[in-house]
């Protein structure tokens, strides 16, 4: 069957003109009647116990509605680990201590913003100081004061990998290295702060509108914490401003939120501050990684031995996960005979890491692209050609992972070194150039189920209508990148009809199918797309047979959907109009109207994804050596995603993450003090770089067909997000000579490398 | 946090400015672009009861030029509008790179150069090229009209010599002879939309056979107060200077400089920036004033 002509077009995103006029609706644009503003009482220190809180005057403040502590609330913890119990460590309100600066330790809810504001200032809490812990060596060293009591050594999770003969591997190497690498946390920085308005109805029940890119799982975990049963909390979202990671989890102001709506009858809003998400919110681990590894002497890669220990901060949050996925990441390039990987998972009194963009991959791949890189030239080996003797190629197995099933990075690797003039530019040195290359493996959603779901990982509801268009219901959450348009776009090539004849409900839990584990790890576009395939296949079941008696047809005909058409694909003149043949099985119906699900949840693909993205970047700097500041000029990049459903938002993908990998490697920083307080809260000091930064690109896709795919299609969110860090390392050594073993990069680094500061 | 409650004026002439700062004297502030001041008051550090505003002040946002008498900056200019003010760019090219590079479109758009300096920021961007060029600020109150050399005007972080009830009419700049080179250069993080960590500017002129008759330069970000550097400007003049008299007294700089260590640099980097930074502007301003610009 050949490919519909929708999938693969560049179609701009239908919720796009109403952003970019302001009209779109965003959590904080909500009110409703009676509304109450909700704020939270922070920490004002890394670590301490609660000795008294006395939250008297405040709630003798004319206006203020409730407030809380941890002592009202039910004693739930959470987390989304839900299969490991142990592993939930979070209450919304902290109680008895606090764990990091920013830990929340109480909520009022007032008639407006300024009075809970005051009502904030009257609440008196004693802290008794406890030892403070910033760094993962701090945390593991003998005798180290505990942030979770239950937590040995500080250490929350521990992820060991094994295969092959490590010991005989290293002992048959010519060569072998041994590196340590850190890497720094930055910070999602997505548009829109966290905002939630939760509203209770009839005594138990509560509606909650919150920006989240995991509604089902704050479904449950809220459920849990306010116990209820799943059923009375209705999650729903508007439009969400990016989230990146940043928004998977239940938090502490939807809680509270609907906590105190539940207490007052009244609905409740909570709305963060940029501030607040620098100092307090999720980031991207900060990691020590050790590593390893032995070649032979003509570059055959032959064992390596990685060892990460994760600041996770106060909590868990998605840290197990990332502990996990670093592991995994760790070895997904190339071919492996022996690997083995300790990860550990480490407290911290700083706000908690999270996931964010690459889940442990960023950081994996700087330390291990930055390591080939050295290998390649203490080896005397091109970097290009040391990775495509080792690289993983169709059909290959990662030891108790999966099985690839298309793999395009070698077709990247060569592609890259094209469009880049690799060859020519590397022979040709220019003082302060440099040319640096990192390469990229991500997954297509996640096979494990650590939040125990008892429904599939995704699902889609169809519905076909008697005028020709159709509605899609799905629970998958478009936080900006793009699912509303793409998924809409894979309906409208199963059914053959126009993209904007298709009305979208979604991500309402009262009334999209359940479930979906929400937007992260790259799986909506390949999970929610097979949903909408099979759901669409079940639709078009119920419409064939409309075709076969009208038109006493042969069984043997195949019926085709194109055009607004159904017909025979052998002969298409015999047929008859979309809408007519849905109204044709509409009578047929009794009144019954044409409705159908469909699921999906990845089944013998192994343990860790049903696909694998692959892809090669090089990036081109020259660095000023009198300031030591870097200058991206250029970056290439070849990937594979599969089959791109929509071209433009894949390409939009690769910008963002372009953006992104350039501040991780280059600026961003969350900066902080020996007490644990986050010195740049705004965006002046926390430096993401602006348009005037970006670097032109060049691009090329290299198309692979990934079977377990709709249409073919594998991730193209996060994968990109990896190489940019190593690539501009790369090149920036090759600029100057200094090699960046502790990110980020900044010109005193460089400077201090020259030798031009002492 | 919500804006405390305050009152805003509109006066239509200086005369009425001046009434209104010495009727509200106890809590009042002008507001003309607000980029500053309105951050201050979002934070709670600052909540005055009275705003009187400087924008529908009649004459005072204007840019005049004259040969000999040189530039007169209104109170009230814009950053943007000195930036792109052909004269600037022409006579004062220091001067019109901090004012198209410093911030954001946005608050150039809204800022004044006059309030840039007024905030007294360490970094404010518009302060070492205006002391490069020898600006004065002509100060008013209601008992009259003062002028004060921009070099006298700092004392502080966020403090000037300025009274209250006293307001900035106007910035006064010398004109630039003949044989005059001058440039301004600073550095931060990310290109644009970043705050200087360094910032460097120089004013050198020449006289027929090549000596430097006058030079100045001027720090930002490496001391409390955007600073001049007497010591390297007396190394230079009279001399006709060569690499290494230009690293001398770029040495010098850095020892005018008092820089600290915080998040956007260490006091270590400032310095070897200020050191590098001089030597560019040095011979940048020295190869501008030798070829025969002005």
């Amino acid at each position: 069957m050949k490919t519909p002509s929708i999938i693969g077009q560049s179609i701009p995103r239908l919720d796009g003109p109403a952003k970019v006029t302001g009209r779109a609706l965003y959590t904080n644009d909500l009110s409703l009647p009676g509304m109450l503003y909700g704020k939270l009482l922070r920490s004002p220190l890394a670590h301490a116990k609660i000795t008294r809180i006395d939250v008297s005057r405040a709630k003798a403040l004319p206006g203020v509605k409730d407030v809380i502590t941890g002592a009202d609330i039910p004693q739930v913890k959470y987390g989304n680990w839900r299969l490991v119990p142990q592993s939930q460590d979070e209450m919304a309100l902290a109680v008895d201590k606090v764990r990091f600066v920013g830990d929340e330790v109480a909520a009022v809810c007032a008639i407006d913003a300024d009075t809970a504001q005051r009502a904030l200032e009257l609440i008196e809490v004693e802290y008794e100081e406890l030892p403070v812990i910033l760094s993962v060596e701090e945390a593991t060293a003998e005798g180290a004061a505990l942030v979770h009591d239950e937590s040995e050594g500080n250490v929350s999770l521990v992820r060991k990998i094994d295969y092959g003969d490590l010991e005989a591997m290293f002992a048959k190497a010519d060569y072998i290295r041994e590196d340590t690498f850190k890497v720094h946390p930055v910070q999602h920085a997505y548009m829109e702060p966290c905002s939630c308005l939760a509203a209770s109805e009839e005594g138990d029940r509560v509606s909650l509108w919150t920006s989240t890119q995991t509604p089902y799982i704050v479904q449950c975990l809220l459920a849990s914490t306010l116990g209820l049963p799943e059923n009375n909390v209705r999650v729903m979202k508007v439009q969400v401003g990016g989230g990146f990671g940043g928004k998977m989890e239940l938090r502490p102001w939807e809680f509270c939120a609907s906590f105190m709506s539940l207490r007052t009858g009244r609905p409740v809003k909570f709305t963060l501050t940029r501030a607040d998400e620098l100092a307090f919110g999720r980031r991207r681990h900060a990691m020590s990684i050790y590593s390893k590894v032995g070649f032979s002497k003509d570059g055959k890669l032959l064992a390596k031995d990685f060892q990460v220990m994760l600041d996770g901060g106060a909590y868990n949050a998605m840290g197990p996960t990332a502990t996990f996925l670093c592991g995994t990441f760790g070895n997904m390039l190339y071919n492996y005979p022996a690997y083995r990987y300790f990860g550990r998972h480490v407290y911290t009194n700083k706000p908690p890491a999270s996931a964010m963009r690459g889940f442990g991959a960023p950081q994996a791949a700087f330390a291990a692209e930055t390591q080939m890189n050295m290998v390649a030239e203490e080896l005397g080996i091109d970097p290009i050609d040391l990775r495509l003797m080792n690289a993983m190629q169709t059909g290959d197995v990662i030891p108790d992972v999966a099985t690839i099933s298309s793999c395009g990075f070698k077709e990247s690797l060569e592609k890259v070194r094209q469009i880049s003039g690799w060859d020519e530019k590397r022979g040709n040195p220019k003082p302060g150039k440099g040319l640096g290359i990192g390469c990229f493996s991500f997954i297509s959603g996640g096979v494990f189920n650590w939040f125990n779901t008892k429904y599939n990982f995704s699902a889609a509801e169809v519905k076909v209508f008697e005028d020709g268009t159709a509605q899609l219901a799905t629970m998958a959450c478009d936080i900006g990148q793009g699912p509303d348009t793409v998924l809409r776009q894979i309906l409208a090539a199963e059914l053959g009809i126009p993209i904007d004849k298709i009305r979208l409900i979604s991500m309402d839990t009262a009334t999209t199918p359940k479930a979906d584990l929400g937007t992260w790890g790259s799986r909506v576009t390949l999970m929610n797309g097979n949903a909408i395939i099979e759901a669409a296949g079940k639709i078009k079941d119920m419409l064939r047979p409309v075709l076969f008696s009208e038109l006493d047809l042969n069984q043997i005909h195949d019926v085709a959907f194109e055009d607004e058409r159904v017909f025979v694909r052998a002969n298409p003149k015999k047929g008859m109009g979309f809408a007519e043949c849905v109204y044709k099985a509409l009578r047929g119906r009794e009144g019954e109207p044409l409705t159908a699900r469909g699921y999906y949840t990845p089944r013998n693909k192994g343990l860790v994804s049903p696909a694998f993205s692959f892809g090669a970047q090089v990036a081109e700097v020259e660095v000023d050596t009198g300031t030591g500041l870097i200058r991206v000029e250029k970056m290439y990049t070849a990937h594979d995603c599969g089959v791109p459903i929509n071209k433009m938002s894949v390409e939009g993908q690769l910008e963002g993450a372009i953006q992104m990998g350039l501040g991780y490697a280059l600026m961003e920083n969350l900066i902080m003090d020996d007490k644990g307080r986050t010195l740049n809260t705004t965006f002046l000091d926390y430096k993401m770089p602006t348009a005037e930064d970006m670097p032109p690109g060049e691009s090329a896709d290299v198309i692979t067909y990934e079977p377990e795919g709709p249409y073919g299609a594998k991730e193209a969110g996060e994968g990109l997000a990896i190489p940019t860090a190593p690539a501009i390392t790369h090149a920036v050594h090759q600029a100057t000579g200094y090699r960046c073993m502790e990110t980020p990069i900044t010109p005193e680094k460089v400077l201090r490398a020259l030798g031009k500061i002492k | 946090m919500a804006l405390p409650n305050f009152q805003v004026h509109q006066p239509k002439t200086v005369e009425e400015v001046l009434d209104l700062l010495g009727r509200h004297r106890s809590s009042v502030k002008l507001l003309c672009g607000g980029t500053d001041l309105l951050i201050k008051m979002r934070s709670g550090a600052q909540a005055p009861e009275h705003l009187v505003s400087l924008n529908r002040v009649a004459g005072l946002k204007t840019i005049s030029y004259a040969a000999g008498d040189g530039l007169v900056i209104g109170g009230a200019a814009r950053i943007s509008q000195v930036g792109k003010n052909p004269d600037v760019q022409r006579l004062y090219p220091g001067l019109a790179h901090a004012c198209s590079v410093m911030a954001t479109v946005q608050i150039r758009n809204m800022g004044t150069v006059a309030g840039n300096l007024v905030n007294a920021a360490p970094s404010a961007d518009t302060a070492a090229p205006l002391l490069a060029y020898g600006a004065s600020l002509v100060a008013v109150e209601r008992g009259g009209r003062r002028q004060i050399k921009l070099t006298d005007f700092f004392t502080g972080p966020g403090l000037t010599v300025l009274e209250p009830g006293e307001m900035v009419e106007a910035i006064r700049v010398p004109d630039p002879p003949p044989r005059t080179g001058s440039c301004y250069l600073r550095l931060s993080a990310r290109s644009k939309v970043d705050i200087a960590a360094v910032g460097v500017a120089g004013f050198i002129n020449l006289d027929l056979s090549g000596k430097v008759i006058r030079c100045r330069l001027a720090l930002g970000s490496v001391a409390p107060t955007p600073v001049r550097c007497p010591e390297a400007e007396a190394m230079l003049e009279g001399q006709d200077p060569g690499p290494e008299l230009i690293a001398r007294a770029a040495a010098a700089c850095v020892r005018t400089s008092r820089p600290i260590d915080d998040l956007r640099a260490t006091a270590s980097y400032r310095r070897a920036m200020v050191q590098e930074l001089a030597q560019r502007v040095l011979t940048q301003s020295l190869a501008m004033a030798r070829g025969g610009g002005s």
